[in-house]
């Protein structure tokens, strides 16, 4: 939960990036560090295996100006991807104001995202949570891949509800779309203190015009209303 | 959340309870890992991963405690050549961090531990309260413009 200090003039906002093994929320993060120049970062934090795999999480902490008259602190973590770890990512989701769930492009890996999805959700009850109080964003990753899933069937599978998330194509080893995406998840966690609160200020209720995935005119959600309208 | 004066009072204890153990900082953190309040000095520690690291920490020791069957180990200590750390729970999902060095012991510093342990309690249940009852914090902005974008 959001923490807001009025003393020093700070809020804390804690982001985490969920997803499938591999699907690279760790790449996310090493991309973030390398491109973020103007807010103060911290050190990159990585709690791996030797084989660089996540073993508990990856931290990485940006001190903003992005709110009048407080200094917006990001914390950003990662969940291990792996099965076996679902306790450890039980324990990061502890204190989550927003999620990034990225979805790994690979036709093959399918499966395992709709899974990492699910568990995603069964943790948030597990915290007393749910996607419907908690903002999150869509990541559509490995974009360049010769076999990427068509962004029409991974709209289709991750982004077919009633509330419409946001949605951004990316390759984050390359850094495309991982500075969208995290901003989009920023600005969401942020409308919640706007006093001029639009109708998109839940981020959830209506598609939002900056989202970054095309329109798919025969997408099999008309009706849903299109997320890049 | 945490008022002026909610952060000067816990300061107030923090700083008491350093003088008494003679450990070198001590902080409040959330189990989200947010950094609440602090007293002392850590010189070029970055706070932030500090906390985090340490929420983690516990998290995960707590997680051990459930199950070996015991609600909760209250305190956890790290042990290292030149410094060391403690960590003991609270209420309102909090922890006090406390690093100490070769001036003191860990006995003195888990017995005064305790005691600013009580008080601090105290302080977060007198937050807790008022925050269930404070008006939201609003700005002026609308902030899923492109005004607020982090570079």
């Amino acid at each position: 939960m959001a923490f807001i200090n009025y003393s020093s003039r700070e809020i804390q906002l804690k982001i985490v990036y969920y997803g499938a093994a591999l699907c690279g929320k760790t790449t996310n993060l090493v991309t973030l560090h390398k491109q973020i120049t103007h807010a103060q970062k911290g050190e990159l934090v990585s709690l791996a295996t030797d084989a660089d795999r996540t073993l508990f999480f990856d931290f990485l902490s940006l001190n903003t100006k992005t709110l009048p008259g407080f200094t917006t602190r990001f914390q950003l973590y990662t969940v291990p991807g792996q099965a076996i770890y679902n306790t450890t990512r039980q324990l990061v989701l502890k204190g989550v104001d927003g999620i990034v769930f990225v979805v790994d492009s690979h036709w093959d890996k399918m499966a395992d995202n709709v899974e990492s999805f699910a568990n995603l959700q069964e943790n948030l009850i597990e915290n007393h949570l749910s996607l419907v109080q908690i903002p999150y964003v869509l990541q559509y990753n490995k974009r360049d891949i010769p076999n990427a899933a068509p962004i029409n069937y991974l709209e289709y599978t991750f982004n077919n509800r009633a509330n419409r998330a946001l949605a951004f194509e990316a390759v984050a080893a390359t850094g495309v779309g991982v500075l969208e995406t995290l901003n989009a998840a920023a600005r969401l966690l942020l409308a919640k203190y706007s006093k001029t609160p639009n109708a998109n200020v839940t981020g959830m209720s209506r598609p939002n015009p900056t989202v970054a995935v095309p329109p798919q005119s025969d997408s099999p959600q008309v009706g849903a209303g299109n997320v890049a309208a | 959340m945490l008022t002026a004066e909610d952060q000067m009072a816990i300061e107030q204890r923090l700083a008491d309870f350093l003088n008494k153990s003679e450990a070198q900082w001590s902080a409040l953190v959330d189990k989200g890992g947010n950094l609440f309040a602090q007293s002392g000095d850590t010189g070029t520690l970055d706070l932030s991963i500090l906390s985090a690291l340490a929420a983690g920490s516990f998290a995960a020791t707590h997680e051990l405690a459930k199950r070996l069957g015991e609600s909760e180990f209250s305190a956890l200590y790290h042990e290292g050549h030149g410094q060391h750390i403690l960590m003991s729970a609270l209420h309102h999902e909090c922890l006090l961090v406390t690093i100490f060095g070769e001036k003191t012991n860990i006995g003195l510093v888990r017995f005064y531990a305790q005691q600013v342990t009580v008080s601090l309690n105290e302080l977060l249940k007198g937050a807790s309260e008022k925050e269930a009852t404070a008006e939201p914090l609003q700005l002026e902005g609308n902030f899923l413009d492109n005004q607020a974008t982090i570079t």
